[in-house]
């Protein structure tokens, strides 16, 4: 079945981004003048405006800072899915991004929880980060 | 500082057309309905309005609508702005209609906001939704407030009890209110019952969807004293905007509320023990929750217990959003907040007055949370 969800389409600042989840790295924005990691891809560092960073490859970890649960769909697309979450991922980097929590239930979702980036391959140009509850440390 | 402008300016009309379903006005006929209400109101003639601010958000592609409204009503004006701050907007455009007039560009200007955002038809112009990550299911404002109610919950406890005690109070509030949309009394039960729209959100933790326009008229308290109307002081005022997003830091949950409120009560020299009656842009119950927090009527954190009991009734001790609020008067994108606090102060509130209302709040909140405005006004 041909994929309906929306997809994102890649600008000037978001190329490198998308560019990476291809290959399997969540790449952000790393300024180069006051060391702050940014997201979403942004022409300059929102804590100091130096337009001069590096793409660095970050580690995928963070937490689940707020999560809702969608009962109603707003696209047609996510019709199928209902009820599905919607959560807001804090990286252990800093920046926050929206995304789905895979692998377990909305009922299962916690704030503070602890999770991990996976990608999800939807055509030859976009992987989508989403997240799963972060394997246990031995 | 604005301390200088303390009680200096006053609302002295107020206008709205009904509210609810009105399929037979078109977005102008609303408009020009709670214009000409504003001014049988005050006692003014249009050729009095010599500044007009006009909020035309949700039809968006309208481009300088005040002047649409201006040819329409038939008039020339010397100050004329369409300007646009999302909830926030109504409470600013009563400070920037006192900006121009303690400027000398005009002397007394309708301020005016208001659409058919209920029987709007299909091939009508309107703004596609918002939402910033559609890709992953995340659509509407309803999503994005909704966020912050969850962490709420989390780091404070707030229940679901809490947030009904707000749509049952105001609900409450519609039921003695003839202009309301929907006016039948519901239950902590029937709250629990309404369906799931974006978890934590149930349907009635959410505003409605409105035909309706309200009207305005803001000039200097010298002026006022001539007029029809007892004069609704402006006595504090205060905006502010978490511009950095929605997203970031404790924004979710600490609004810019507290920032404006912290104004406008400076100005106005009064505490939220003052305040009589509260107007809150209720989008959703919690914004209400997490704006009494930010004016400081309690603690952050503490506004779940806070709302319970019936404190926000008619009778407890900070009736709010006492024509019913956007949950359930309508919405009008924060304009009927001040005309009900106007009411409330000129006592012609009816079955629903609060006994000796000398000093309301007023809020207004948009852009997700991010833009705010606050007015403090008096009898």
């Amino acid at each position: 079945m041909a994929y309906s969800k929306p997809i994102p389409i890649p600008s000037e600042e978001s190329k490198p981004f998308w560019e990476a989840t291809k290959r399997g790295e969540l790449l952000l924005q790393h300024c180069r003048d006051c060391g702050a990691y940014r997201f979403p891809p942004n022409f300059l560092c929102t804590e100091c405006s130096s337009t001069s960073f590096d793409w660095k490859c970050v580690s995928g970890r963070g937490k689940v800072y707020s999560y809702v649960v969608f009962h109603r769909a707003y696209h047609p697309a996510f019709a199928a899915d209902l009820p599905y979450a919607v959560a807001c991922i804090e990286l252990e980097e800093g920046p926050r991004l929206m995304s789905n929590v895979v692998g377990i239930g909305p009922e299962q979702l916690r704030c503070d929880m602890p999770v991990e980036v996976v990608f999800e391959e939807i055509n030859s140009d976009i992987s989508l980060p989403k997240f799963r509850p972060a394997a246990v440390k031995s | 500082m604005t301390a200088f402008l303390k009680d200096k300016y006053a609302i002295v009309g107020i206008g709205q057309s009904r509210i609810g379903k009105v399929p037979e006005l078109s977005d102008y006929g609303l408009q020009l309905t709670a214009v000409k209400n504003a001014l049988d109101d005050a006692g003014l003639k249009k050729q009095d309005i010599d500044g007009l601010i006009t909020h035309s958000h949700l039809l968006g592609a309208v481009r300088v609508h005040h002047q649409r409204v201006a040819e329409r009503l038939g008039i020339n004006t010397d100050f004329g702005l369409s300007v646009s701050s999302g909830g926030a907007t109504s409470g600013l455009m009563v400070q920037v209609a006192i900006a121009a007039i303690e400027a000398g560009f005009c002397t007394t200007v309708l301020c005016l906001h208001g659409d058919k955002g209920r029987t709007r038809r299909p091939e009508d112009v309107h703004e596609t939704a918002g939402g910033n990550a559609p890709e992953y299911g995340m659509f509407s404002a309803t999503a994005q407030h909704a966020l912050g109610a969850t962490r709420h919950m989390h780091d404070y406890g707030t229940t679901h009890d809490q947030l009904g005690a707000i749509a049952v109070a105001f609900r409450k509030h519609a039921s003695l209110n003839p202009g309301a949309q929907i006016r039948d009394p519901i239950t902590l039960e029937d709250y629990h019952r309404s369906r799931w729209v974006v978890w934590p959100f149930h349907l009635l933790d959410c505003c409605l969807v409105s035909d309706g326009a309200a009207a305005l008229i803001v000039t200097s308290a010298e002026r006022a004293r001539n007029l029809r109307q007892p004069p609704v002081y402006v006595m504090g005022m205060g905006r502010a905007n978490n511009s950095r997003g929605w997203i970031y830091g404790d924004h979710m949950i600490e609004l810019a509320a507290k920032e404006s409120g912290a104004k406008a009560f400076r100005m106005a020299g009064v505490t939220p023990a003052d305040i009589d009656t509260a107007q809150i842009y209720d989008c959703y119950t919690y914004i209400v929750l997490a704006t009494l927090e930010d004016y400081g009527f309690c603690k952050k954190g503490e506004g779940g217990p806070y709302v319970e009991g019936g404190r926000l009734e008619l009778g407890g001790s900070l009736p709010t959003n006492t024509s019913g609020g956007m949950l359930s008067e309508g919405y009008v994108e924060g304009m009927l907040q001040i005309v009900e606090a106007a009411r409330q102060l000129r006592a012609q509130a009816g079955p629903r007055q609060v006994p000796e209302a000398e000093l309301a709040i007023v809020s207004g909140n948009g852009g997700n949370t991010v833009c705010h405005s606050t007015l403090i006004l008096r009898r």
